[in-house]
């Protein structure tokens, strides 16, 4: 047989794509943290390159009832009932579309989705595309949890904004009774679908039928994570003396400037603000200049430090020890090769992003399972922690701009993360390198970031 | 500690005194030198990773549920992710201290045993213990994994308190089955193969074998211990339930894994690619050759008849079962690999596309010669000398890099249920291999697979046997191994270059024959020594527990 006819009979049989499409489900009342399970499962799986999705029913319900009063969601309520219905059909029906575009892996459906007849529609329909199912109860009956939440939610809902928190807190109160009225867990009814059941925030965790391997993946991850508050605290370390003459890489020391951030970070992290009572761990590389960094800070708070060769710079092979500068003359073609995919270039013998957070994902989960953190890491490192935390798409996480000498604080909030960032007003030279140029490191004057000491916050 | 004792076990135990061979898992040794596992990514100075603690894993369950299985496959996971770990089967300790020969008494396992039981029963327990607090003091081991049935809630909380005391996390694994037929297709596969049963018909065997369990040991309590750190396996891992009091990354690592771990036998086939048009271009992904497509139907007729040999076999043994072993078949996306398989799908076998399949990337260095590569990356070859498993060519990946890629496809691999022939390049299969077997990070470079043989993979309870089918009629020049490989100087492979007549004769498996193996091959960081191969009886009747 000639090879072209072995080619045209290749063709025919080649099998469809190998990743199965999951559609998760999110069960549960009110305030169970339904909605941050379902953000922060698709930003890990953003994160590590599965193309994922959040369908909330309620934004689609918003439509047409922006802010709707507890009785809205009052089982007897035909017109509300009528109204939920036509929402979850809306979402229902743009997540098959979107999976109908091909791109689509992981889509969320978060919703109550508290009965067992909404949940079979829900598995018909997915069962038809030939989508899996993936029920993901949240059960709480921990009151002190649920009251934070109740805080959480009706200060960030879309449902009450401009509302008086106290009126609103009494309203979604209600809201949850409504719904109390009519649930159904999950239970041996439906024991043919694949399920996990979270009870009180993982502390029990039931696994059910399983069927492939993103499934499980995404179980691992959704068994790390915990919805209790907390901030994460983020820094470079402070100036090194690599950093002074523009070189990449290397074990250096910290410079004087990057001593006196040393010594400036407890009082910044106090400025930050630390709830009474919070337990804070330090996270450092294994390089000297993170370790340094952080010295005076567990020196002053008796805060448990470790410290992780993960969290150690991204390795630039050859070019460790150059500046920008000499890698754009020695190696003219990597540099240029660099600066084209920049999230997937590796240094000769070194690392690339790509390489970097399959390295960080023991990290993400030991973190998610953390409370309050500080993590002193370097530039590159830092990128794709943060990339992570706010969502940064890959193409841009690489070219972000991180400071030396300042400190970030990330508070995962039900609807987003909130950032703050605070400038310790000591000079340093900039790091930052825009596309495209081989600019020499910079002088940094406090005053061209703005307000010193001042704070940023976006959603 | 009791050195005496432990000697006695160590001279008593055929398990602690061999040495794997390429042919036979090394789940049960640990390696020497401390070497950096292969998918470890990193490595810290205890040795330990992840800034875990140390963990007993304790597996609770009544004999003929996995329990054995499971520690193998979860050791063997934790070894390849570069966690140190060991297994303790009480089962070895009693052997070892029961003389041979005698049995064990009736009331061993009762919980109103006799004194005289109970003091065995407690030396045996307590040698066990000592080499665990050994293994996690004093050799850097970070999971120990003590295999027994563990069948009481105050025994196991105890058990945690003891650990505690040594500032030991527990981690109780439990397989629970109430599917009679799992249980059942369990005994027949792993517990009455022995001699004892050799006139009997299997479900008679069967029958007799679960009253000896049941009448041994009356008393079994599921676990319900909210108190404890566990997670309960439910019918070969339908149904998990996870019991968090203060699990730790390797905890829920550990969950990951067992989501897809099932306790179904099956087998695992290697077959590399046939020849392509272009075998130099790792590029071009060219098409098959005429001999490619000539080895595509020899390979495919040699492997169907193997399984209708084996199957013929298993009939004759009065086994059933073979027809629930049907095959699916693996490639990467490469067209060669993809062609390879032309054949099974005619015959209607099922075809999967695996992307992550795709062979170890040869970067900048494709396609060029040794003295060219010698020329231009002198440095490089001197480092891929020294580091071959970790060293990466200019662009290139490294063996590493592969294993930490292959992942997903390794625990997919341990999710399917069906037999499964794998049709992959070379350095693909090397790692896989080197997964499956337990192998040490430095030997996988040189694993090899000749053209002429299906490589086959049979699970155990204990480990796992490789058997090598050949493929008869092959033109020489296409069967040595890497062939086409990247053309980066490897050290010299000794044994290589195979001469026709030193292989199998046609039709005939040798699960142990010797020729090829890495074993004994000189690299330049010196003589590997060469293994040897034993092979481990056991004694399936007393093995109750």
């Amino acid at each position: 047989m000639s090879s072209k006819n072995i080619r045209r009979q290749h063709k025919a049989f080649i099998a469809s794509s190998d990743d199965s499409k999951i559609c998760v489900v999110m069960v549960g009342l009110p305030a169970r943290g339904k909605s941050l399970i379902a953000g922060k499962a698709m930003r890990y799986l953003g994160w590590v390159g599965i193309p994922a999705r959040v369908f909330n029913v309620g934004s689609y319900r918003r439509f047409s009832t922006p802010q709707p009063q507890a009785a809205f969601f009052d089982p007897h309520n035909e017109e509300g009932e009528r109204m939920r219905r036509a929402a979850a059909e809306a979402a229902m029906a743009d997540m098959l579309q979107w999976f109908n575009t091909g791109k689509g892996v992981v889509a969320i459906l978060d919703a109550t989705n508290s009965t067992k007849e909404r949940r079979r529609w829900i598995y018909e329909k997915c069962h038809e595309a030939d989508i899996e199912a993936l029920f993901v109860e949240s059960i709480c009956d921990d009151e002190d949890l649920i009251m934070t939440n109740i805080k959480e939610v009706k200060t960030t809902s879309p449902d009450y904004k401009g509302q008086d928190p106290e009126v609103a807190a009494l309203d979604f109160r209600n809201r949850i009774r409504n719904y109390e009225k009519v649930y159904e867990t999950i239970d041996d009814d439906e024991k043919q679908y694949t399920y996990v059941k979270l009870i009180n925030v993982g502390s029990t965790v039931i696994i059910n039928q399983i069927k492939d391997y993103l499934s499980s993946r995404l179980v691992y991850y959704i068994q790390n994570i915990h919805i209790k508050p907390r901030s994460i605290w983020l820094s470079r370390h402070g100036e090194s003396e690599f950093n002074l003459t523009g070189r990449i890489g290397g074990d250096s020391n910290i410079s004087e400037r990057g001593e006196a951030y040393a010594r400036a970070l407890p009082e910044l992290m106090r400025k930050s603000g630390i709830p009474e009572n919070t337990k804070i761990v330090i996270w450092t590389s294994t390089l000297r200049r993170t370790i340094q960094s952080a010295r005076h800070l567990k020196a002053e708070t008796g805060y448990e430090k470790l410290e992780w060769k993960a969290l150690d710079e991204l390795d630039s092979g050859v070019c460790d020890g150059l500046t920008y500068e000499q890698i754009a003359e020695k190696y003219p073609e990597d540099f240029a090769a660099r600066d084209e995919d920049k999230y997937n270039y590796r240094y000769r013998g070194g690392e690339s992003y790509r390489d970097v957070v399959i390295r960080l994902e023991p990290i993400i989960m030991e973190l998610e399972r953390s409370e309050n953190v500080i993590i002193v890491t370097h530039q590159a490192v830092l990128r794709c922690i943060y990339a992570y935390f706010m969502n940064v798409p890959q193409e841009q996480s690489p070219w972000m701009e991180v400071p030396l000498h300042t400190l970030i604080k990330l508070t995962p909030r039900a609807y987003g993360t909130e950032e703050q960032r605070f400038k310790a007003n000591i000079p340093a030279v900039s790091t930052w390198r825009g596309k495209g140029t081989s600019a020499r490191h910079q002088e940094f004057h406090a005053a061209e970031g703005g307000k010193v000491d001042g704070t940023e916050t976006k959603h | 500690m009791d050195t005496l004792l432990t000697a006695e076990i160590v001279a008593n135990s055929p398990r602690f005194r061999r040495k794997s061979s390429i042919f036979v898992d090394a789940i049960h040794d640990l390696p020497e030198k401390a070497d950096l596992a292969p998918a470890q990514l990193y490595s810290t100075e205890s040795g330990r990773l992840f800034h875990s603690g140390r963990i007993v894993i304790i597996t609770v369950g009544l004999p003929a549920r996995g329990k054995t299985h499971i520690s193998v496959a979860l050791a063997r996971y934790l070894r390849w992710l570069g966690v140190k770990t060991r297994i303790f089967h009480l089962g070895d300790y009693r052997r070892a201290t029961i003389p041979f020969g005698e049995d064990m008494p009736d009331d061993y396992f009762f919980v109103n045993a006799t004194a005289k039981s109970v003091l065995l029963r407690q030396k045996i327990v307590r040698k066990c213990r000592e080499d665990i607090y050994h293994f996690l003091n004093h050799e850097n081991g970070q999971i120990a994994i003590y295999d027994a049935v563990n069948p009481l809630a105050s025994g196991r909380r105890s058990l945690a308190k003891e650990f505690a005391k040594h500032d030991i996390e527990t981690l109780f694994i439990e397989s629970w089955c109430d599917d009679e037929r799992i249980i059942e297709e369990n005994v027949r596969r792993v517990k009455i193969s022995s001699p004892d049963y050799v006139s009997w018909k299997s479900e008679d065997a069967v029958k007799h074998y679960l009253n000896r369990v049941y009448s041994r040991i009356p008393q079994f309590q599921t676990m319900e211990e909210k108190d404890l750190n566990y997670i309960k396996m439910i019918n070969a891992g339908e149904r998990l339930i996870v019991n968090n009091r203060s699990f730790g990354y390797l905890s829920n690592r550990i969950v990951f894994y067992l989501l897809n771990l099932h306790i179904k036998s099956r087998r695992t086939y290697f077959v590399r690619a046939g020849v392509s048009l272009d075998a130099d271009s790792y590029k071009a992904d060219a098409s098959l050759s005429e001999q490619g497509e000539d080895y595509a139907k020899k390979m495919t007729e040699r492997l169907l008849a193997h399984r209708e040999e084996e199957k013929q076999a298993m009939i004759e043994r009065g086994e059933t079962g073979y027809e629930s072993r049907p095959l699916k078949v693996w490639t990467s996306t490469r067209r060669r690999t993809v062609e390879t398989a032309k054949y099974l799908h005619e015959y209607g076998y099922k075809i999967r596309q695996r992307s992550q399949l795709s062979q170890l990337n040869p970067g900048v260095c494709e396609k060029m010669s040794e003295s060219a590569i010698r020329a231009e990356f002198g440095d490089d070859v001197a480092k891929h000398e020294l580091d071959p498993y970790h060293h990466r060519y200019p662009r290139a990946e490294s063996y590493h890099d592969l294993a930490v890629r292959l992942e997903p496809i390794i625990l997919e691999l341990e999710r399917e249920q069906t037999d499964l022939l794998i049709i992959a390049h070379e350095s693909v299969l090397r790692v896989l291999y080197g997964y499956l077997m337990a192998c040490n990070a430095a030997d996988i470079p040189f694993l090899e697979f000749p053209r002429d043989e299906i490589i086959e993979i049979v699970p155990e309870s204990y480990q796992n046997e490789a058997q090598r089918i050949h493929i008869p009629d092959l033109p020489e020049e296409i069967i040595p191994a890497s062939p086409e490989d990247l053309k980066i100087p490897v050290p010299p492979s000794g044994v290589v270059s195979p001469t026709q007549g030193l292989g199998t004769p046609e039709g005939q498996v040798t699960p142990q024959s010797g020729h090829r193996t890495p074993s004994g091959i000189q690299t330049p960081s010196g003589i590997r020594t060469p293994r040897e191969r034993e092979r481990i009886s056991q004694q399936h009747v007393e093995d109750v527990v």
